[in-house]
Formats: C-alpha cells, sequence, structure tokens
C-alpha cells in the first residue's frame, strides 16, 4: 500500500514538475500566426459547423503550401450552437481571414463583417468559373453583392455518386432476397413485404429477434419520421415544403392527405408490432446499436446518419447474413413517380451560406489568390486523393486506384490529421476530376465502389438490373432553380412571425407525431394534432416561404434575361 | 450596484474609528475584494440592458435599440413556458430534495464505517461518478431502463412487471429518473463537504457519549447532525437559491418528444428559443427572471434562518 | 492513547446488538452503493478498451469483448495535446493555489465576530452566485482587460467563488474564538491569526475547497474554447479533447453540415470519449489520497485544546 502510494506520489509529482517548465516554454513560444513564413502566407479559418482540425505539420497541407504559397489553419466549432460562436465574435470585432458561419451567416452579414466578393471575381477565373452567372445572382444579398461562396453540391461534369447519400426507405437484403426481389413501388407493398417476411422468418440466424421497423426520433434526427410525406407525394427534398413545379406554389407536406396516409400507416404497423415500440424513446447511440446488430429489417433515414452501423454490419460479417441495406423507390402510390435522388444537372446549390473572406483579413487579393489555386486540378486531386504512390496509385489506364492497406489507412483518424489535407470547408467539386478520366474523389470512383460492394448488395442490385444504389432509385435532375427551399427555412429565426411559426410547427411535431403514431384511436389523434398544428399558424411560415420561393425565381429569370440579352 | 442596505444582523458592534483603526487590514482587503467583485461579477450585468433591446451583435449593447418589457411579456405570454417553469421548479425541487439528504446520509453512514481502509475506498469509489460526463452517464442509464434492459429483466423476474416497461415513454416517472440520475452521479462528491466538516467534531464528545451508553443511533442524532448543521445549513441556503437551475444537459439528454410536456427545463427553453436563433435578448430576460427569483428566495431562506436562530448567509 | 480508545470503543459496540445490526446494514448498504457507483466507471473502462465498431453494437458490461488500444492511441496521438496538458497542469496548479489564498482570506474576513460589514460583504458575495451578463458582456471585459488570448483568463477571473468563500467560512466560524483572542492578547494582528492560528487548522476545509477548485481547472475547457480559441499556445488539454470529440461526434451539427462530413473512422464517438473520460480522470484519481486523509482521518481541531 504505502509502496503503491510513494509510487503515484513520485509519478505526479515529475507531471507536477514535467508540466509546469513545459508550460513555461509553451506560453513563451510566440507561434501566432498571420505573418509569412518562409514565404508562406498564413491565413486563419473558423467554420460554425463541427469538424475535424488538422496538424500544424501536416503533410499534404505543406505540399499544397508549396505548390500555393499558402496555408491555413482550420478552427471549428466546439461546444456552441453557430449562432452563439458567431454573435461572440461580432461583439469582440474580430473575425478570422475565411469564415464560414453556417446558421450564422446572416449575422455576420448584417454585422458587415464580411468583403463584397463580387468585384473580385473576374481576376480569379477558377472561383468565377465554380458557378454560373446565374448562380452567382442567386447568391446576391439584398444590397446587390456576394458575400460567400458555397463549397459543395458542385458537380464537375456529371453526377458520379453510386451512393444515395441521402433519404430513402432501406431495406435489409435479405428481405428481398426471400421475396424473391420483387418490385417494391408503394408504402403499402414495402410493409407487406416486411410483414410477411418477419412472419415467415422472426428470427436471425442465431435466434435473435427480428425489428422489423424502428424509428429514429431524436433531436434534429427526427426527419427520419417526419419529412417522409414530401417524397411520397413524389417530390424532391425540399426540405421543409412540397414546391409545385407548375404552379410555383408551396404546399406544406404536413397536412396533405398522404401525409395522414403515411402516419396512418405507422400507427396500423406500431397496433400490429411491426414498428418498434422502443421507436421514440431510443436515442441515437441506441438506434445505431440495434441497426447495428442486424436486427432491422427496414427503415427511413439518411445513407450518411447509419454509416457507422454499416461499417459494424461488415465488420461482424452480417452482410453474410444479407443484413446490408438497400433504398427502395417508395411513393404513395405506383403512378406517383419518386425523386428520392436529385443528383442531376450541375448540383445542389444552398445558398443560405459558404465560405466569406472578413473583414479582418488584411490580404483579401491573397486570401482569394488562395481559395483560386485550391481549385486548381491539381490541388483538387492533392485534396481529395492525396499524394500518389502513398494515399492512391495510378493504373495503366489512368484510373486511379487505392490498395486495401490504403483504404485502411486514410479511414485512421489519426493518419487523417497528420497526413490529409481536404480543406473540406473550401470550395470543392464533386463529379469527375479535371482529367475527364477519374472521379472527383475515392468515394465517387466506380471502382472503388465496386471493390467495396458486399456480396449480397451485389446479388440484391444484379436481380434488380441495377449497378449502384442510385439505380435503385434513378436518377433525377434538381427541378428548378429555387432547389432547395430548406436553405432558407433552416435560417429562419423566431425575429419573423414566420421563423416563430416555424419553430413551433418543429416543436408541436416533435410532441405530436409520436403519440399519433401509438394512440389507439388514429383519426382522434390525427385530429387533435391537426388542431393544435394550425394553432402555430403554419400560414405565416408558407407565406414567407412562397415569397422566398417568388424571388428566387425573379432573380433567375432576371439572370436569364441579362444573359440572353448579352 | 451596491450591496442593499441590509440591517446589520446580529451585529452589535458601532462604527467607530477606534474599530476601523483596529480593522484596517480587515477593511483594506474588503475594498480589495469589493473591487475585484465589482469588476468581475457585476460590471457584466450591464448585458442585462440587452433583455430590453432588440440585441443585434452588429450594434452592441450600446446601439441597440430599446423595446421596454416586451422579451418578458414575450416569455411569460407563452404557455409553454409557464409550463417549462414548472418543470423546472419541480425538478429543482426534487432535485435538490434528493441530493442533499443524500449527500447528507451518505456521510455520516460513511463516518460509521469502522474500517479505515473500507471507508477511504469506498469514499474514492462514491465519487468518480462526477467525472463521467452527463452523456456517459444517461447512457448507461438508458441501457438499464431499456425494455431489455437489466431493471426490466429484474421486475419480470419478481413479477412486479408482466411485461417491459418504456419508462422513457411514460412523462410520470421522467422526474424521478432525473433525479435518481443525480444522486447517482453526485452524491459521493457532494458528501466531500459534510465529511470535512465532521472532522471537526471533537471526538471526546463521542467518547463521553459512549461511556454514557449511547447507541449509534443516539451519537448520530445527537453528536454528528449537530456538528456538521452550521454546513448543512449553509448548503441548503445557497442550494434554495439554485431551485431554478435545475439542468440542462441531464434533461435534454434524457427527453425525447413523449415526454416533453415534463422534461424542458427553462434552459432548454432559452437554448432553443434564444442561443440557437441568435436572440440572446430572450435568453437574457430569462435569466434575469431567474436571477430575481434566486435572490428573492434566499433572502426569504435567510430570514427564516435569522428567526430559527440558525446558520445564516449573511 | 488513540489505540486504548479505539479498542474501548469497539469493545463498546461488541456489546450491543443494536449496533451489530446497523454495522451488518451499513456494510451492506455501502457494498451496494460501491457497486452502482463503480459500475458506470468500469463500463467506461470496458468501453475505452473494446474496438470501436464492436462497441456499436451495445452489450458491454464490465469487460472488453474485442480489446484493443486504438481508443487510447487516437487521444494520445491529438495534436497540442501535450501543450494542452501542460497548460492545463499550470493553470490547476496557479489557479488553485491562488484561488484557495484568495476565498480563505475572504473567508477570514467575513468570519471575524467584530468586523464591521461582514453581513454586507457576504451578501455582495452571496448575490453572485445568482447573477449572471451573460456570454457577450463578460467577453467584452475580458477583452477590455485585455484577458483574452493570454493564460491568465484562467486564473484571474475565477479567483474568488461564493460558493467555496461560504464553505470555508462556515468552517472557520466554528473555530472557537477563544484562539483568537489569546493570539490578540499575545499582540498578534490578523494577518498572524489568519496565517499562523486559523489556517492550520482549516486543513480538512482546504482540502476540500482546493479539490473543488483543481477539479474545476482541471475539467474546464469552455473558457480556452471561448477566449483562445485562436491562439493555439494556450490550449487546454481539454479542450483540445472537446475538439476531438465533437469532430468525431459532429455535436452541435445539422442534416446539411453531417451530409458534407468527411466519413467516419475507425473510431467512434463512444469509444474516444470513454478514452478521454479514462485518461483526464487519472490525475485526479491519483491526487485525491494526498487531500482525502485531510477529512478522513479525523485530523480534527477537536484536538486543539481550549
Amino acid at each position: 500500500m504505502a509502496l503503491m502510494t510513494a509510487a503515484v506520489l513520485g509519478a505526479s509529482a515529475l507531471a507536477g514538475c514535467g508540466g509546469g517548465s513545459d508550460g513555461t516554454t509553451a506560453a513563451a513560444d510566440p507561434g501566432k500566426g498571420g505573418s509569412a513564413e518562409g514565404g508562406i502566407r498564413e491565413y486563419t479559418a473558423f467554420f460554425a459547423v463541427p469538424g475535424s482540425e488538422i496538424n500544424d505539420d501536416n503533410e499534404v497541407q505543406q505540399i499544397i503550401a508549396e505548390k500555393t504559397g499558402a496555408k491555413v489553419k482550420e478552427t471549428w466549432l466546439t461546444g456552441q450552437t453557430a449562432a452563439e460562436a458567431i454573435g461572440t465574435m461580432i461583439a469582440g470585432g474580430e473575425y478570422p481571414d475565411f469564415i464560414d458561419g453556417s446558421d450564422g451567416t446572416a449575422q455576420l452579414y448584417e454585422a458587415g463583417a464580411l468583403i463584397a466578393l463580387d468585384d473580385y471575381l473576374d481576376d480569379y477565373p477558377n472561383i468565377k468559373e465554380f458557378y454560373t452567372d446565374a448562380e452567382w445572382d442567386s447568391l446576391r444579398q439584398d444590397d446587390g453583392h456576394i458575400y460567400w461562396i458555397p463549397q459543395f453540391g458542385n458537380i464537375w461534369e456529371k453526377d458520379m455518386s453510386a451512393e444515395h447519400n441521402d433519404e430513402a426507405f432501406w431495406i435489409q437484403t435479405r428481405v428481398l432476397k426471400w421475396a424473391g426481389y420483387p418490385e417494391i413501388k408503394t408504402l403499402d407493398q414495402y410493409f407487406d413485404l416486411i410483414e410477411s417476411y418477419n412472419e415467415a422468418n422472426p428470427t436471425m440466424e442465431d435466434g435473435t429477434a427480428n425489428i422489423p421497423y424502428t424509428i429514429l426520433c431524436e433531436d434534429w434526427r427526427y426527419f427520419c419520421l417526419e419529412n417522409a410525406p414530401q417524397f411520397l407525394d413524389g417530390y424532391p427534398n425540399d426540405g421543409s415544403v412540397i414546391v409545385d413545379p407548375d404552379t410555383l406554389t408551396v404546399i406544406d407536406y404536413n397536412t396533405t392527405p398522404t401525409a395522414k396516409l403515411y402516419f396512418g400507416k405507422l400507427n396500423e404497423e406500431f397496433q400490429k408490432g411491426i414498428v418498434d415500440p422502443e421507436s421514440f424513446t431510443q436515442t441515437y447511440d441506441e438506434y445505431i446499436a440495434k441497426l447495428s446488430t442486424g436486427r432491422v429489417l427496414g427503415m427511413v433515414d439518411q445513407y450518411w446518419d447509419f454509416t457507422s452501423a454499416r461499417d459494424s454490419i461488415i465488420a461482424q460479417g452480417l452482410d453474410t447474413q444479407g443484413c446490408s441495406y438497400v433504398p427502395l423507390p417508395i411513393t404513395i402510390s405506383e403512378d406517383v413517380k419518386n425523386q428520392w435522388h436529385t443528383g442531376g444537372g450541375s448540383g445542389t446549390l444552398n445558398i443560405s451560406n459558404g465560405i466569406g473572406i472578413s473583414v479582418s483579413c488584411q490580404d483579401v487579393e491573397g486570401a482569394l489568390q488562395f481559395l483560386n489555386d485550391l481549385l486548381d486540378p491539381e490541388i483538387r486531386v492533392l485534396r481529395s486523393w492525396g499524394v500518389e504512390g502513398v494515399d492512391y496509385e495510378v493504373g495503366d489506364d489512368g484510373l486511379f486506384y487505392r490498395t486495401q492497406e490504403m483504404r485502411d489507412k486514410v479511414v485512421d483518424t489519426a493518419y487523417k490529421a497528420s497526413h490529409l489535407c481536404t480543406y473540406s470547408y473550401f470550395p470543392t467539386y464533386t463529379g469527375m476530376s479535371a482529367d475527364g478520366i477519374n472521379a472527383a474523389s475515392p468515394a465517387e470512383q466506380p471502382k472503388e465502389f465496386l471493390d467495396s460492394l458486399k456480396a449480397d448488395v451485389r446479388e440484391c442490385l444484379e436481380a434488380y438490373g441495377c449497378s449502384t444504389y442510385v439505380d435503385m432509385l434513378g436518377n433525377n435532375e434538381v427541378p428548378g432553380p429555387w432547389y432547395p427551399m430548406y436553405s432558407h427555412s433552416n435560417n429562419m429565426t423566431t425575429a419573423t412571425p414566420g421563423g416563430t411559426a416555424w419553430t413551433k410547427m418543429g416543436e408541436i411535431k416533435h410532441e405530436y407525431l409520436p403519440k399519433i403514431v401509438m394512440a389507439p384511436d388514429f383519426d382522434a389523434a390525427w385530429e387533435e394534432y391537426m388542431q393544435v398544428y394550425s394553432e402555430c399558424k403554419p400560414e405565416d411560415f408558407l407565406s414567407e416561404m412562397q415569397a422566398e420561393l417568388d424571388r428566387r425565381m425573379q432573380v433567375a429569370e432576371e439572370s436569364a434575361k441579362t444573359e440572353a440579352s448579352e | 450596484m451596491k450591496a442593499p442596505k441590509a440591517k446589520p444582523s446580529g451585529q452589535d458592534r458601532k462604527i467607530t474609528w477606534k474599530e476601523i483603526k483596529r480593522q484596517k487590514v480587515l477593511l483594506f482587503w474588503s475594498a480589495v475584494f469589493v473591487l475585484y467583485g465589482f469588476i468581475f461579477c457585476y460590471l457584466p450585468l450591464g448585458g442585462w440592458l440587452m433583455a430590453f433591446q432588440n440585441y443585434k451583435p452588429k450594434d452592441g449593447i450600446f446601439h441597440s435599440a430599446f423595446v421596454g418589457l416586451d422579451k418578458f411579456e414575450q416569455l411569460f405570454s407563452d404557455m409553454t413556458f409557464l409550463r417549462v417553469i414548472r418543470n423546472t421548479l419541480a425538478m429543482g425541487v426534487i432535485n435538490l430534495v434528493s441530493t442533499f439528504v443524500m449527500a447528507i446520509v451518505f456521510a455520516i453512514l460513511l463516518n460509521e464505517v469502522r474500517s479505515r481502509i473500507g471507508k477511504k475506498s469506498v469514499q474514492t469509489i462514491s465519487y468518480l461518478p462526477h467525472f463521467l460526463s452527463w452523456i456517459i452517464v444517461t447512457g448507461i442509464l438508458h441501457d438499464a431502463l431499456s425494455s431489455s434492459g437489466i431493471i426490466n429483466e429484474l421486475l419480470l423476474k419478481f413479477g412486479i412487471l408482466d411485461q417491459p416497461l418504456n419508462f422513457f415513454a411514460h412523462p410520470r416517472y421522467f422526474w424521478w429518473i432525473v433525479a435518481f440520475a443525480n444522486v447517482w452521479k453526485e452524491t459521493g462528491w457532494n458528501a466531500i463537504i459534510y465529511l470535512a466538516a465532521i472532522t471537526a467534531i471533537d471526538p471526546s464528545l463521542y467518547e463521553a457519549a459512549s461511556i454514557d451508553g449511547a447507541g449509534r443511533w443516539a451519537k448520530i442524532r445527537n453528536i454528528t447532525l449537530p456538528g456538521i448543521k452550521p454546513t448543512i445549513m449553509i448548503l441548503l441556503l445557497m442550494n434554495v437559491g439554485n431551485v431554478l437551475n435545475a439542468g440542462f444537459e441531464v434533461q435534454y439528454l434524457l427527453g425525447n418528444g413523449l415526454v416533453k410536456s415534463v422534461s424542458e427545463t427553462i434552459d432548454i427553453y432559452v437554448l432553443k428559443w434564444g442561443i440557437s436563433q441568435g436572440d440572446y435578448a430572450l435568453g437574457t430576460a430569462a435569466g434575469i427572471f431567474k436571477s430575481v427569483v434566486s435572490i428573492v428566495l434566499i433572502l426569504v431562506a435567510n430570514q427564516l434562518a435569522k428567526r430559527a436562530g440558525e446558520e445564516r448567509l449573511f | 492513547m488513540k489505540k486504548s480508545e479505539e479498542a474501548f470503543v469497539q469493545k463498546k459496540y461488541k456489546t450491543s446488538v443494536g449496533s451489530k445490526v446497523f454495522t451488518v446494514l451499513n456494510t451492506l448498504f455501502m457494498a451496494f452503493f460501491v457497486i452502482i457507483t463503480l459500475y458506470p466507471v468500469l463500463n467506461t473502462l470496458a468501453i475505452s478498451l473494446n474496438d470501436g465498431t464492436d462497441a456499436l453494437r451495445g452489450g458491454i458490461y464490465l469487460l472488453p469483448r474485442k480489446w484493443t488500444l486504438q481508443n487510447y492511441a487516437t487521444v494520445i496521438q491529438k495534436n497540442n495535446l501535450i501543450t494542452g496538458a501542460a497548460v492545463s497542469v499550470a493553470r490547476t496548479v496557479l489557479g488553485t493555489v491562488t484561488a484557495l489564498a484568495a476565498n480563505a482570506l475572504l473567508a477570514f474576513i467575513v468570519s471575524r465576530k467584530r468586523f464591521l460589514f461582514k453581513s454586507q460583504l457576504s451578501l455582495f458575495w452571496v448575490v453572485t452566485m445568482y447573477v449572471n451578463g451573460g456570454l457577450i458582456p463578460v467577453f467584452l471585459l475580458y477583452k477590455g482587460l485585455g484577458l483574452t488570448n493570454s493564460f491568465w483568463v484562467y486564473v484571474i477571473p475565477g479567483m474568488v467563488s461564493a460558493f467555496n468563500m461560504l464553505v470555508l467560512r462556515t468552517y472557520m466560524v466554528g473555530i472557537p474564538d477563544s484562539l483568537e483572542e489569546s493570539a490578540q492578547l499575545d499582540g498578534a494582528g490578523y494577518m498572524t491569526i489568519f496565517t499562523k492560528i486559523i489556517s492550520p487548522l482549516c486543513k480538512p476545509v482546504y482540502a476540500t475547497v482546493a479539490l473543488f477548485v483543481a477539479v474545476g481547472q482541471w475539467n474546464s475547457w469552455f473558457d480556452a474554447m471561448l477566449y483562445n480559441r485562436m491562439s493555439g499556445e494556450y490550449t487546454t488539454l481539454q479542450y483540445e479533447l472537446m475538439k476531438l470529440l465533437s469532430s468525431v461526434t459532429n455535436q452541435g451539427a445539422s442534416a446539411e453540415s453531417m451530409k458534407n462530413a468527411a466519413a467516419a473512422g475507425a473510431v467512434t464517438p463512444t469509444s474516444v470519449r470513454a478514452a478521454a473520460t479514462i485518461l483526464t480522470m487519472l490525475p485526479i484519481v491519483c491526487l485525491y489520497p494526498f487531500l482525502q486523509r485531510y477529512f478522513i482521518t479525523g485530523l480534527t481541531i477537536g484536538g486543539v485544546k481550549e
């Protein structure tokens, strides 16, 4: 006992001394950024979203720095909301050089914290080329200037995505295989299939009982419950409303007949015991744990939301039992065409936020030059593929590929931090590389996708005559210049009646949707829900959304006019 | 902002030059502490102005437009906020009583453990959960209370239930689950203060009581409890002022749509309707409301303690 | 003397049936308590040593199912961890020493029976427990005082806490006045009484408050994030760990940001969090036995002759 105490004392004393002296050296270290070091310009960036910091001596970052003459120290949101972090920054009046305010972007604009970029654009061809004139116009704020550049959803040449990274009704391949890979197109068919499969095979191979259908409904992830009605009616993911492309009017998907049918169906399945009784109380971790055991036959979710469960299923070899998930093109009735996947055209442009340059930046030209250089073909490959011979190899046909060893290495957190530098919140292309041969990133490379495909999924895709997940659903063009409307509703605040209504609607849906699914008397519960729902004044919300839709259409029209006249 | 002119309670000394001179060291340091407190604790209260403004970060506190009591009206005309106050108060009181009582009981019982090694190890273990974050503790609690968790398993085994109960689906259990979580995580930690207070009790009192043939209960009641009573009183008074700080994380992590009506606290409301919307004014207004209630509560509690001749905060 | 006392006490207990029942019940209670409080810690330890992807499917209780040190490796390889740890140690040591000195002095002042403003000064501090200017005003104040982008923001603003002061005051009030009076007769000033007479008697409560402050300092990360976000040299261990955690958990994320986030790695939030928790607990757990003897072994004021 005494010996142990002595050992601990010694250890902690050592730690104390060592730590103390380290503390002084660290404090005396003049490592303050912002100045040029060895001819390399250094910038700072803050992104009001969670993200992974990379090491100061990151290798790819160093290579990019040597090629472009600049590097950026990135900082991410930690433990605060975006609005809060941006609010503090505005109060202090000091900003990093680059900034993406996320939900706080409007605040940054109002506070005059951002520099108008439109006068500079012509001098930086890569940036200029990043969007079409019409798209640049859609980014103009009410003072006519452009302050930020949305980084994502910009497709180079063509959509290469093989994975459907969005929402869908997912089902395990074993269910489809058991039924002989039938065409499943409607909600009723989907649940009928799950029911009959579960009746015939109530357990997994090891005797664990199946969970036929579960619903994730925790916090912001309750989209898994609430927004299916828009897709069921054959509309794409505008997120908060349906837009009728013919009349250009917004429709509330919460109150449509389809919504009632959908929740009615869930209620019916809940009463039958098909819907997991723990659906509405489970946390995200519990949900992932359930999926990881391979017990869950089907659910609605976005693909990226259950990545870790997919990894776990594969790690346990459950894919050999047919526990991998594939998406199904479900709508409310056979005559409705689904739009679950909208990857066509030039991509989905979310105009509500993006990367901007702050008024604290001492060297706006240099910063823009860096943005421009990052879009250079060579740098794009460095950012998304890494270093040739280290992170990928080039085949005789010019195709990039990764060895298994490389694939394992690039998912390692420590390796990512010390070696890879994607500058992920700087403008980036998806789709093709500039070489016209390779995909913009490994995830989109067809061969990489095929190699990663598990046997059960491969068999299933083949049975349906598909080669990718996207083929299961079919690809759709972006429906119109307004798309997606969620870029407006996401940024609404309680400062307007519409924003207040939007927040209230969310609160009410969170509380009532589980109740109506569980209710013994669905119709009465639905009536009550509709009553409470209408008290939130959804009309305030809808009219603001309509106004935004009109505005976006008008901007698009004017752009088209100028283009025609030029 | 100056300390209000409280009647010099229990203070029979007159302010005379002689006394001032005698206490000049104390007075000097008091002044230092008042200056320090003024700068770091009272000066930022200027931010309370935000509650009466349509605060915009770009205009700052000094240039935002004043809107009077709008934000307070907004709060108190919202039925949800009233519900939230009820939840906060209910959970605040339940947590206060349960964590408070458990810490004292635990400290006293631990003090009764005869084996020194036993005593030390129990104490060391008991305070460890304090270092786990809420997300870990609530995660474990979720596991234990899930339909296949240990609690349901036990209840089924002993025939108390005939099918698993989904504890988190019923509003009536929620407050108690939260209280349990708090007790579980903090009892050992909170007991440290009482253990320190117990060390101040003169051992000769116990000896004398033993000679008089007092049993262990009698000694706890007549020696230990009175010995730590001042500490108990002070902590009780402080905690009374904290009932509106019923917490945020634990309710947030344990709550769900089905128990929303009982799980939301003032802090969650403020996050949802204020901070995450960039509306600082609303959060500040709610903060002022909480401060006022807290101060009223401790003034009343302190007065009661004074009447009862007990230890007081001031 | 002490030995014989104990023997006497024990003999006394053996004679009473009630006392035996009490001992049994108390032991049972303590055993129960130990089990339920040890469980979450052991569970966290098990998860920290288990493969992350494997842990996802749950079912890990006291022992890891698939051993790995990968989670610890991930945490330890975090950039800036050494700098962070050094700053954390420095702030914990300096912060604890200054806070203890300040709170003790303040508590000493307000616990003097003769002190003219003891009630007012107490009230002045009690109020501070319940009022709060909010994030932005505090930020502006610290910025104005030059405390942002500086180490001192960890030490200076939080030096006095009403809570700790009151805990100390309560203890000091319990010290018999006769000690102070006799020292005064010997010509001792207030500072001598504070340092030479009161403080040595306050070891248990000093240890308590030191523990509270040290744990608070060690665990705090929000101040580092808020005031020293951009200056890498004043980062703290907990802030570095929070950054790591929030990058793997995407805490505070939205659907939009999740979609744009890079694909997840081999470690998972739960396992990394477990490893980080265990690592940050260790120093405190090691420190504790040294403080513990002050409030468990019955070294008491009672021993002081009046």
